[in-house]
């Protein structure tokens, strides 16, 4: 029986030891084990061993010590009383728990001192000071490594974990645009981008669904050159007065749409897009060093 | 007639034990199925797409919340109230017809209160306050029973024969009013038909208070729901089944005392640990923390009392299953209770709030302690209420390893699965961002639902044995005579 | 004393009650006035707002779904700004909830969107694989209850005069007023007219249909309520 639960205990501390292993010590903030988790899994192992302790204490009692004492007068139902004294570690840990109490509310957390923002400001300094060296001298490829991971927290949940819009319900990142999001823009025009290029795209350039539909095949396939109906429609539409003779774009003027660069992702995130497929939010609380690293990721996507 | 035996009543305790066992089972039925859906978010759908509005995890979730609460621990205080309240009084409800009129409304009126209950919550109609998820009518309803309650209390004190009151009684007293009181300010709500002139849905209310403190009031209530409700009628009750039921008497009336006022004190300022690191103000939160571990000791004081009463008694700790039921009921109160202020902790919080652990926490309580000690109760009442010997020995031993079993499956896979999820939830990576997508820290908890899904199963398999064996008990135990019903309660093999 | 006490009930609880009845004295009453006032940027829920507000309590969203982002560099990263007292100052009752088995969705109206909610509400796993959330599929059938949503505005405005009809500062400097309709017919058409606009840029067709119709499903109530949440 004893060995049953001793066996226990040992398992549940493995347990705990173990998922600190697997997960706590990479956390915290970039390394080297967040306090926090430390002592959260210490906290869960005291409560075992100091139960168990206890507990056993009091068995062992049962098993050999026997009962005693002076009975009150009083006897309810048959139950009487002993007028034992109190147990004296009880009484001393209880004590102990007042004054650390005293100490936790005047030294640890200090009343008139401590303040839970004053803490988080304190946690984001460090936190950016540890950060920034390590950011200035970044190469493309930690910068799209970097990329990839905030991709995975903020963006996957729409664009999925592949960056291929899940059937749809986002834009498929690994090209520029799609087919059908051209041919939406053509019709109805585009003004989402308000900050970058505040004159926006007026609607209804070309009105014949043979040339919407040749320029829009045109501008999703990446401006292929064999593509003669395509070319003459992009023209007709006059979209190369805006957008360039290769959809590379102009500054303040038209977004480059035939690839992704790093200042267009950046573009879509301060502004976030409404479009043929749905709604993209706007990302305003990205910093400058995450919009650039989701910059490089996805214009690396298209680039595979 | 002042020389024979008082002939107690049962009646009402006897009508509550019915609803402890029925309700227990359906709260429990509906935890399992939470927890497979959990597990298998298919189970949503078990019923079919067309039922899913009623079988899906957010809709259940309150009915087996509120089932096991407000149900099977409720009903299971009431259970023993009737019981215990007439032996430690010395006085029989028989002596009083407006005592018994009133028990068997009381009894009747639950039973409304219950079927009301279960139907609002499936359809949705919820305040979506924790444990205090009813509407206006329904919570006239509940003042209604609780005063019938308090009548039942004062009134078999008043005509007591026994001058000083046991210590159960001080805890089923102390019960009656801190719910009163929180409850009632926890529930101030101001019907939207009336003040609008007759618009909208009529059960439909507003909250009187609003944000910050609306979640002050919600968990000053919340906490001391579970103070005045898993902890404070439990008490009662093992004072008075263990002492009795083992033949001892109680180790030291000082601790008893010192327990209890203690108890009463602390506990009340402790709220503040549900609401670490929100918007309410910081010294509160410290205050909540400070005082979550100053209770350790009042709590820790009334198990170790009971298990000092055990002292040199082994030999029934390993022979009764059912004194075996309530020395882990205290074991586990002590881990709760120790559980529970490190948890309050601020550091530890801020890993351990929203996650699993807590609801681990919860389950080590309410499992381990509140209704194995309401389970007990109830086998140590069953012989003197139906005047029969317990059905089967072997089949509680049985259900005491099963349930046993399930309740350390529940708690050590939902400690990992918290402390995990709360370790993920903080981590960033090497650049400095988070490391971990939201969907990453759900889908890592598969095995741990799932393994605590087979816990919780084990236990409910656990209350069927209990239901059947008491069931058996009534109907078909071997008679025994009021000689055998001393102390350690009789049972078959 | 405690002797004393034990042999007369009424006294001992007395003596219970205020010993239990003292905490809640001092630790909720000092802070119930400063809680209360709005931040700048705060406003009252609209009319199908508020509906939607009313289908996430009657699902019990808060059973799995926060909404208290803690001043954590962890939380804020992931939601955004940690919570403020006065946002919630319109909140009865509050929703931080006590449990995330899904994510923080104090300000998940910044970072999704309509069509992504009409989607994800439908089949939680198509969009998001793994995901253990239940789909709401009924919440496309089901028709909102806008007039106790109004009949709440009505009882908030008349009882703890919430600010509507009101000019209220934003941070951005504007105003921004939140119209209370005078009856209950006018409030069910502006609700209609909100209803319009999200429904718009959703995909299901019976939706659009019943919006045409002049109905409003759960679902179009909800997500106007999730995209106020920011
Ligand atoms: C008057 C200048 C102008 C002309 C002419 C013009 N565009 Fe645009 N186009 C823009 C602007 C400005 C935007 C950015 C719109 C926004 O803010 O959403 C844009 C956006 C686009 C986009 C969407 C890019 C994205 O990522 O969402 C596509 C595709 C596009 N244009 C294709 C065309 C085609 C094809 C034509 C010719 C039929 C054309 N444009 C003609 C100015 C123009
Ligand atoms: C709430 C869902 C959602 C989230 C989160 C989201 N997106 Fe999008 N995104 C969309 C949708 C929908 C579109 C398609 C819009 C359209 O063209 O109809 C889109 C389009 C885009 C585009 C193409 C825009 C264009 O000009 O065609 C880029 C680039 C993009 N998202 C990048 C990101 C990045 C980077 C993130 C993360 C920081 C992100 N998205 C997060 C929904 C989302
Ligand atoms: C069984 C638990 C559960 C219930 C009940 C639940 N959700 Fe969720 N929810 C999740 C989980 C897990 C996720 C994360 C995975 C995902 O995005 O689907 C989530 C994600 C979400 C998200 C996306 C948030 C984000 O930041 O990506 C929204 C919005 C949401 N839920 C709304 C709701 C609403 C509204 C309800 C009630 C009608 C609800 N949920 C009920 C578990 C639940
Ligand atoms: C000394 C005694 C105890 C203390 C200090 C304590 C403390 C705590 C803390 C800190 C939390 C977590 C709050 C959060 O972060 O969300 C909590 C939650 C909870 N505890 Fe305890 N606990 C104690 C005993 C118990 C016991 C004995 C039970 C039940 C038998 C219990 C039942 C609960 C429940 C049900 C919750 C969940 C509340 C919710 O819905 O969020 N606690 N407790
Ligand atoms: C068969 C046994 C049981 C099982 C399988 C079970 C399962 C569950 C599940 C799955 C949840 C939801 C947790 C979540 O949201 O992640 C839950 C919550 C809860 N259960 Fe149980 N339960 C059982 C028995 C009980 C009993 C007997 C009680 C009380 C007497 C109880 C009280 C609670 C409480 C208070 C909560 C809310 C916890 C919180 O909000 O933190 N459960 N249970
Ligand atoms: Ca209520
Ligand atoms: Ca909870
Ligand atoms: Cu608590």
């Amino acid at each position: 029986m004893n060995k049953t639960v001793l066996a226990a205990i040992v398992v549940v501390i493995a347990m705990l030891g173990f998922t600190y292993v697997a997960v706590g010590s990479a956390g915290g903030m970039g390394g080297e084990g967040d306090w926090v988790n430390k002592l959260a899994v210490l906290g869960a192992v005291v409560l075992v061993i100091v139960t168990a302790f206890v507990v056993t204490k009091y068995v062992r009692q049962m098993q050999s010590d026997t009962a005693g004492g002076q009975l009150a007068d009083e006897n309810w139902d048959g139950i009487g009383e002993y007028k034992n004294e109190l147990p004296f570690g009880w009484a001393v840990i209880f004590l102990g728990s007042i004054v650390w109490a005293m100490w936790y509310f005047l030294a640890g957390y200090p009343v008139n001192a401590y303040s839970q923002i004053g803490e988080y400001n304190d946690e984001v300094k460090a936190h950016d000071t540890k950060f920034e060296a390590q950011f200035a001298k970044m190469d493309d490829a930690t910068l799209n490594a970097m990329g990839e991971s905030v991709f995975i927290v903020q963006c996957a949940p729409c664009h999925g974990l592949q960056a291929d819009g899940m059937d749809g319900k986002a834009a498929n990142l690994h090209e520029r645009i799609a087919e059908k999001s051209v041919k939406h823009i053509v019709m109805n025009g585009a003004n989402n981008f308000k900050t970058d290029y505040a004159g926006g795209m007026p609607p209804m350039l070309l009105q014949d669904p043979a040339q919407v539909d040749a320029v829009a095949k045109y501008v999703a396939s990446g401006f292929k050159a064999d593509d003669a109906a395509g070319k003459a429609a992009y023209a007709a539409g006059t979209c190369n007065t805006c957008h360039g003779e290769n959809g590379e774009g102009m500054p303040s003027v038209a977004p480059k749409i035939n690839g992704w660069e790093a200042g267009m992702v950046a573009t879509v995130l301060k502004d976030g897009k409404k479009g043929a497929i749905g709604a993209m939010p706007a990302f305003t609380n990205l910093t400058a060093v995450q919009t650039k690293a989701l910059g490089a990721y996805v214009s690396s996507l298209s680039k595979k | 007639m002042e020389n024979r035996p008082l002939e107690y009543d049962y009646t009402v305790a006897k009508m509550f034990m019915l609803t402890t066992v029925v309700l227990g089972i359906v709260g429990m039925l509906v935890g399992v199925i939470l927890a497979w859906e959990l597990a298998f978010p298919a189970v949503n759908t078990i019923a079919g797409s067309g039922l899913a509005e009623y079988t899906n995890f957010s809709r259940l979730r309150p009915l087996h919340t509120d089932a096991v609460i407000f149900g099977f621990t409720v009903s299971g205080i009431f259970a023993t109230w009737y019981y215990v309240g007439q032996r430690v009084l010395k006085v029989s409800m028989a002596e009083s017809k407006f005592l018994m009129a009133l028990g068997k409304l009381h009894f009747v009126l639950y039973i409304l209160l219950v079927a009301s209950v279960v139907g609002s919550l499936l359809l949705g109609i919820t305040t979506s306050k924790e444990y205090a998820e009813f509407e206006w009518p329904i919570d006239i309803a509940v003042v209604v029973v609780w005063v019938i309650w308090g009548m039942q209390i004062f009134g078999l004190i008043g005509i007591r024969r026994e001058k000083s009151l046991y210590i159960s009684i001080w805890y089923y007293i102390a019960t009656f009013l801190g719910v009163a009181m929180l409850y009632l300010f926890n529930n101030m709500e101001v019907p939207t038909y009336f003040v609008s002139g007759g618009i909208g849905a009529w059960y439909h209310s507003v909250s009187m208070y609003s944000g910050t403190n609306d979640a002050l009031v919600q968990w000053w209530y919340g906490h001391n729901a579970v103070a005045f409700g898993f902890t404070v009628p439990i008490v009662a009750m093992i004072y008075y089944f263990l002492p009795k039921e083992s033949g001892q008497a109680v180790y030291s009336y000082k601790l008893s005392l010192l327990a209890f006022w203690g108890l009463m004190f602390v506990y009340l300022w402790a709220g503040g640990h549900h609401l670490l690191f929100s918007t309410v103000p910081d010294w509160m939160q410290t205050m909540g923390s400070v005082f979550s571990v100053v209770l350790i000791l009042p709590s820790w004081g009334s198990a170790i009392n009971m298990l000092l009463t055990m002292k040199g008694e082994w030999q029934q700790v390993a022979s009764s299953p059912l004194i075996k039921f309530m020395i882990l009921a205290s074991t586990f109160y002590m881990f709760s209770t120790l559980e529970g202020p490190i948890q309050a902790i601020k550091s530890v919080n801020a890993l351990a709030h929203f996650t699993d652990w807590i609801v681990g926490h919860v389950h080590d309580g309410v499992l381990g302690w509140v209704a194995f000690m309401i389970m007990a109760a109830l086998f140590h009442m069953a012989p003197r209420v139906f005047k029969r010997e317990i059905y089967s020995k072997s089949l509680m031993n049985t259900q005491f390893w099963i349930q046993t079993l399930g309740v350390v499956l529940y708690f050590t896979s939902m400690w990992i699965a918290g402390i995990t999820q709360g370790m993920m939830w903080r981590a960033h990576d090497e650049f400095g961002n988070l490391a971990y997508s939201f969907i990453d820290t759900v889908t890592v908890l598969h095995p741990y639902y799932t393994i605590r899904a087979v816990g919780g199963t084990l236990y409910l398999v656990g209350m069927f044995l209990f239901a059947y064996n008491m069931y058996k008990t009534m109907t078909s135990g071997r008679r025994v005579e009021e000689s055998e019903l001393q102390s350690a309660s009789p049972m078959g093999a | 004393m405690f002797h004393w006490l034990e042999k007369n009930p009424f006294f001992f609880a007395v003596a219970v009650f205020v010993v239990i009845a003292f905490a809640g004295l001092i630790e909720i009453l000092p802070n119930f006035a400063q809680a209360s006032r709005p931040v700048i940027g705060t406003k009252p829920y609209t009319t199908l707002e508020l509906a939607g507000r009313h289908v996430y309590i009657k699902n019990s969203c808060n059973a799995c779904h926060s909404q208290l982002v803690r001043p954590f560099k962890s939380e804020t990263d992931r939601y955004g700004h940690y919570s403020l007292s006065g946002e919630y100052a319109y909140d009865r009752p509050f929703l931080w909830g006590s449990k995330r088995t899904g994510p923080d969705l104090m300000r998940v109206g910044n970072y999704r969107t309509t069509d992504w909610h009409e989607n994800h509400m439908k089949d939680p796993a198509a969009v998001v694989p793994g995901s253990i959330m239940p789909a709401y599929g009924w919440m496309f059938k089901n028709k909102a209850d806008v007039d106790t949503a109004y009949a709440e505005q009505v009882t908030v405005n008349k009882v703890f005069k919430t600010p509507y009809n009101a000019e209220l500062p934003m941070a951005d400097g504007s105003k921004v007023k939140v119209a209370l309709a005078d009856s209950v017919e006018a409030a069910r058409a502006s609700a209609l007219e909100e209803a319009k606009v999200i429904a718009a840029d959703m995909k299901d067709q019976d939706v659009k249909d019943a919006v045409a119709k002049g109905e409003i499903p759960e679902i179009v109530a909800l997500i106007a309520y999730l995209n106020s949440l920011k």
